[in-house]
């Protein structure tokens, strides 16, 4: 049934049917402040731009089901790779979205924030989807640039004015980084298509201009993934920003940064299969080491709970780096896969947190002390999210850790020595991490709190938070079924 | 279907009833007690069906395991797949582990009745509890084996941190939980390391694969750290030096939480992944001497703080530690004679090694039936005095006799006075730490010094045990006692104390023909144990070692009889200003919290905020110019409260120029590419 559906949207629409999903999510950004004009009414937007984003979802889904894969105009192709971040893009925004109308800090604008949130979601699908660098480019911009009005649009907090105007400065810092590694790489290899790159770069051989441009998109993205030390922006945004919209960035967006990079390093390095080029591979191992060992330090010292959370997901970006230093199927499998954990987990933990200062509490970690008390379910679902992060099993954080961790050794089938001493800080990061996530649970379950009033917490709230529940422990227990779309999204993003 | 295909039930019970308990326990009698006593109970009569569907199989005459697999984690060529492994070993692990709960549950009914609504969060977790260690007993592999492992350390912090609501002594509470959470977890981190190592020499992490080609991969470099970073998550699970200091903080716990972390759970699940290990441990005979010597120093050094302990219920952890600490001994020096005796073909190395394993097996659980017992009778006896301080207790011998008596047994066993089971095990110990001296092997002076310490442990547990029994049933009354336990508590007291009387007699039987084959279904060429069980008592009858133990355990309780009961000799007179410096270390614990502490919180947190301090700072002062030069028109905007844009700005230039710096010095000298 799926099939002939999806043969007569190829015939009616012919390649357009490939951007489909991203049309939708861009009809959605259009039509969320033509709503609110029309109604006055936030949730309108919200609804019909949630709604939206689900349709768009199955549209993926459906897709990838029927393998319907395509390029659109030579430009934008929907593949199995891009389909399931698409999937994991929307997941996010369909998240925020839905918890978005009953949250205390979402602004007056309501029509430009869904708005927004939409044309990021559009401008992420697309960056998946492109296949030149020019593509990639563009639509990343779309991103950055509706996430700096996103930040800075919880107005009446003086910190996210601060945040923004940060965010905007090193964004655009890193922006012209990029530009410039890209005009060097286009330089030296002639082309700017990504199919093509790797043969062009096996045929002129490793140069110094293509190394620099490397190091200059290393930077440029860097800063989307906030890896160390592209990454200060980090706790300040997540920080300053509304807390729907700090899961976003720490989910969303920086999956996206994942994603181009796997786009663009595979290609130069891997998908040619021509140049095995070491040394590229040892920078991002060092980059995975020293951000997933910052990220994990300082979050043990940090009192707001907040930019715990942003420090604990510059340590998950480090986790999933090391796909970058082992670039082999099973690595990449492991870092798609981490990815959709980190979003039920991460997600739920700053859904989470968006319940409580809807309901009256602070952003600090001492604000919840005796929350155990005053609202057990969402203490104990904060328990799962942070057991989850720290990789406790049978949780989701734990699948996707072992699978990520022990793609290490083995690459293409054999197995090496090579990056054992990655394994081993990484699992010493993990088991560090575990000091302050267990922190935060002794706050909620032991200590004593000045209150012991129930806290009313809105049903909206309560479904999103159960979502992200069922997603840690399905993940965790049953992982198969989303681990063999991962490992087809490798597949197609490798080449092999 | 044969009856042991079923052994997934085990398990899936009280997970089951984990899930019932915490939904919907309070509208249930006794707050979800009921459902978690059926649970155990039920998961004691499968495990019974299943041991006996086994020992009745082909199988089992056959010497190979009923292993059953479904897949988990498909990722490219590796397959981790979770399913049952059963063989003696985890059909005795079962077994005790159920049985015993179901007794601890049912007394919880009594100890915990007055916790009303909090009784479900306890009787869901400790559901949970026994699905971890049930669930271990059964996992076909190793990384299934750690997420029940897991499962169980969480289970320990929530229970250990369970009073930590309306508590007088809230925050030392709670900080016992963390603590035993943060141990524990540095031991699973090196067991996890172990783990990766394992999959990287033998490429599967299933313990068929790796039993079964663990000829080819026997000279592996990295097998040794393998097998000392899998021991490494020993210490930290089973509280041996230099990891134990949490097991006796764990006493925060309601002390059923406590007779279930010692007796029937989580500490046990250490002794089994030794036993379990033994294929792989055995390949490396130094890695075992070091396995053995930390046993042995464990043992006394255990004891030793126990010697002057005041409150009855870390006397018991300690006698927990010194215990496991005999355990280890017994697998470690098992393990290096099974390795010598494979390497030499000595037929009676390795049946001398078997009777160590032996020895482990059967003293884990012995342990298990007279601690649970120790504990459940010191936890009737804080409950009718309401105090853990022994010298607030006394003379209650006349107004709790059950628990007296039965506790009376339990001290009998634990010294290792002959027919009680303790006796049995703590000989075959002794016994087999003595064997590698005895036959002229390498290090045989250090397994002779360990079984010295091994004696001198078996005097010390007899003195501190009754000394314990004196101070708190004999003499006169100190304080004010409600009397005898409800019968809820008093009955598992009865039944246990049968056991811990009887259960050291299975020696007579077969016992160590099943349970060396375990040892055989996972190394063909050893696990030989051909002896009838009454030539084990013979010989057990005819060492001198037997009657030297035997003797010193008299004096032992002689000394704490005319100490504590007599009073011949005043213990007061250790009490006083001019304590002796050991007394003083030792009630110290030998200064090791502290150590934790200064540690943890001095170097840990240290670490994190000059980490932290970099983070912010270093660039500021460094690379001013740098940045000035980068992004000097934002110095207006640039002022913020939490940073400075600049400063981030420079981050990023001097990540991009020391990227640059890497690839100009391999470009520059490597040369190559």
């Amino acid at each position: 049934m799926f099939e002939s559906l999806a043969d007569k949207v190829l015939d009616l629409t012919g390649e357009v049917a490939y951007i489909i999903p991203q049309a939708i999510i861009i009809v959605a950004a259009l039509l969320a402040p033509l709503l609110y004009f029309l109604t006055k009414n936030g949730k309108i937007p919200a609804i019909v731009s949630f709604i939206l984003a689900v349709g768009a979802a199955c549209v993926c889904l459906g897709y990838m089901h029927t393998k319907t894969y395509g390029t659109a105009f030579g430009l934008f192709e929907f593949n199995a790779f891009s389909g399931l971040m698409m999937c994991l893009f929307l997941a996010v925004a369909g998240l925020t979205i839905f918890v978005s109308p009953v949250h205390s800090e979402t602004t007056k604008h309501q029509g430009e924030y869904y708005a927004l949130i939409m044309a990021a979601t559009a401008g992420m699908m697309f960056a998946v989807a492109s296949n030149s660098l020019i593509g990639i480019f563009v639509s990343v911009e779309l991103v950055s640039i509706t996430s700096y009005a996103t930040v800075a649009l919880k107005k009446n907090d003086p910190r996210a004015s601060e945040a923004a105007v940060k965010y905007l400065l090193i964004g655009a810092f890193s922006t012209a980084l990029t530009l410039y590694g890209m005009s060097m790489i286009y330089g030296a290899l002639g082309t700017i298509t990504l199919s093509e790159l790797g043969y062009r770069f096996s045929e002129v051989g490793v140069n110094w201009v293509v190394l620099m441009g490397s190091v200059a998109l290393i930077a440029g993205y860097g800063f989307k993934i906030a890896a160390v030390p592209f990454h200060s922006w980090a706790p300040d945004v997540y920080e300053g920003a509304s807390t729907p919209v700090s899961g976003f960035l720490a989910t969303a967006s920086k999956k996206m940064g994942f994603a181009v990079l796997f786009k663009i390093f595979f290609a130069l390095f891997i998908f040619a299969q021509a140049i095995q080029y070491q040394p590229i591979q040892y920078i991002f191992a060092i980059i995975a080491a020293i951000t997933m060992t910052v990220g994990n330090m300082v979050a043990i010292s940090q009192t707001n709970i907040k930019r715990m959370l942003a420090y604990s997901s510059i340590a998950q970006a480090g986790y999933i780096a090391i796909a970058l230093a082992v670039m082999s199927q099973y690595a990449v499998t492991g870092a798609i896969f981490h990815m959709f954990t980190h979003v039920v987990m991460k997600g739920g933990a700053f859904v989470i947190v968006a319940a409580l200062i809807t309901a009256g509490l602070g952003e600090n970690i001492s604000d919840y002390k005796g929350l155990a008390k005053r609202a057990p379910l969402v203490a104990a679902a904060m328990m799962l999210c942070l057991f989850s992060l720290a990789g406790i099993p049978p949780l989701a954080g734990f699948t996707s850790k072992f699978v990520l961790f022990s793609s290490a050794i083995y690459v293409n089938g054999e197995v090496v020595t090579e990056w054992l001493w990655l394994i081993l800080i990484a699992v010493l990061n993990s088991a560090m991490s575990l000091y302050y996530y267990a922190r935060v649970v002794k706050t909620m379950y032991i200590e004593e709190g000045e209150s012991t009033e129930k806290l009313v917490i809105s049903k909206v709230f309560m479904v999103a938070i159960a979502l992200c529940v069922i997603g840690i422990i399905v993940l965790g227990v049953y992982p198969q079924p989303l681990l063999r779309l991962c490992r087809t999204a490798a597949i197609a993003l490798l080449g092999f | 279907m044969e009856l042991y295909e079923f052994a997934w039930l085990v398990p899936l019970i009280p997970c089951i009833c984990f899930v019932l308990a915490g939904f919907i326990g309070h509208k249930t009698p006794q707050c979800g007690g009921l459902i978690a006593i059926a649970g155990a109970a039920a998961a004691f009569v499968m495990a019974a069906l299943v041991s006996y569907g086994y020992y009745t199989s082909d199988l089992y005459k056959a010497a190979e395991p009923f292993v059953q697999n479904m897949d988990w984690l498909v990722v490219g060529k590796i397959t981790i797949q979770f399913g049952i492994y059963i063989d003696t070993l985890s059909c005795i692990m079962m077994l005790f582990a159920s049985f015993i709960s179901t007794l601890i549950f049912i007394y919880s009914l009594g100890y915990m009745h007055d916790q009303e609504g909090r009784r479900r969060r306890y009787f869901a977790e400790v559901s949970l509890f026994l699905t971890g260690m049930l669930g271990l007993a059964v996992s076909s592999n190793y990384l299934e084996m750690f997420v029940f492992w897991e499962i169980m350390g969480l289970c320990s912090y929530l229970l250990i941190g369970f009073w930590s609501f309306n508590h007088e002594e809230a925050v030392e509470k709670s900080s016992a939980a963390k603590k035993a959470f943060l141990v524990t977890r540095l031991g699973d981190v090196c067991l996890m390391c172990g783990l990766f190592i394992l999959l990287y020499i033998f490429g599967s992490l299933d313990y068929q694969n790796i039993f079964g080609s663990i000829e080819a991969h026997k000279d592996d470099v990295l097998l040794p750290f393998a097998i000392l970073l899998m021991f490494g998550g020993v210490i930290g699970k089973s509280a041996q030096f230099p990891l134990h200091d949490w097991l006796p903080d764990a006493m925060a716990g309601p002390t059923t939480v406590s007779a279930l972390i010692h007796a029937a759970t989580m500490v046990k699940a250490g002794i089994y992944l030794v036993a379990r290990s033994y294929p792989i441990f055995t390949q490396c005979e130094e890695a075992m001497v070091f396995v053995a010597a930390i046993g042995g120093f464990t043992a006394i050094y255990a004891a030793s703080m126990a010697l002057n302990n005041m409150n009855i219920k870390r006397v018991l952890a300690y006698s927990t530690l010194s215990q496991l600490g005999y355990m280890v001994l017994a697998l470690g020096a098992g393990a290096y004679l099974i390795s010598l005796g494979t390497k030499n073909g000595d037929a009676n190395l390795i049946k001398l090694g078997t009777a160590g394993y032996i020895a482990g097996i059967l003293h884990m659980i012995n342990h298990a039936f007279f601690k649970a017992l120790l504990f459940l009778g010191s936890g009737s006896v804080i409950h009718a005095v309401g105090t853990e301080d022994m010298r607030m207790m006394g003379g209650l011998r006349k107004k709790m006799p059950i628990t007296a008596y039965t506790m009376l047994i339990g001290c009998f066993s634990i010294a290792g006075i002959p027919i009680f089971s303790g006796f049995w095990s703590k000989d075959l110990v002794l016994e087999a730490a003595f064997a590698p001296f005895h036959e002229g092997l390498g290090f045989g002076s250090v397994f002779c010094v360990l079984f010295v310490l091994g004696m001198i442990t078996a005097f010390m547990t007899a003195f501190y045990m009754f000394r314990m029994w004196f101070m708190t049933f004999t003499g006169e009354p100190r304080g004010h006692c409600h009397g005898e336990s409800p019968k809820t508590m008093t009955f598992p007291l009865l039944i246990l104390s049968v056991f811990a009387i009887l259960s050291g007699l299975v020696i007579m039987g077969n016992f160590g023909y099943y349970v060396a084959r375990s040892l055989k279904t996972s190394m063909p060429t050893a696990g030989i144990f051909v002896e009838k069980g009454m030539d084990v008592v013979k010989e057990i009858f005819t060492t001198p070692a037997t009657y030297v133990a035997l003797v010193l355990a008299i004096v032992g309780i002689a000394i704490a009889f005319f100490m504590y009961s007599k009073k011949a000799y005043d213990p007061e007179k250790f009490d006083q200003d001019k304590k002796p410096l050991y007394y003083r270390i030792v009630a110290k614990r030998y200064y090791f919290p502290e150590m934790y502490n200064q540690i943890s919180w001095k170097l840990g947190y240290g670490v994190a905020k000059g980490v932290e301090a970099i983070d912010k700072q270093l660039i500021d002062g460094t690379v001013n110019g740098l940045s000035n030069a980068v992004v000097g028109g934002g110095d207006g905007l640039a002022r913020v409260e939490t940073g400075y844009v600049r400063d981030y700005a420079a981050y990023v230039a001097l990540g991009v120029l020391i990227l640059m710096g890497i690839f100009a010095v391999i470009f520059i000298y490597g040369g190559g590419f």
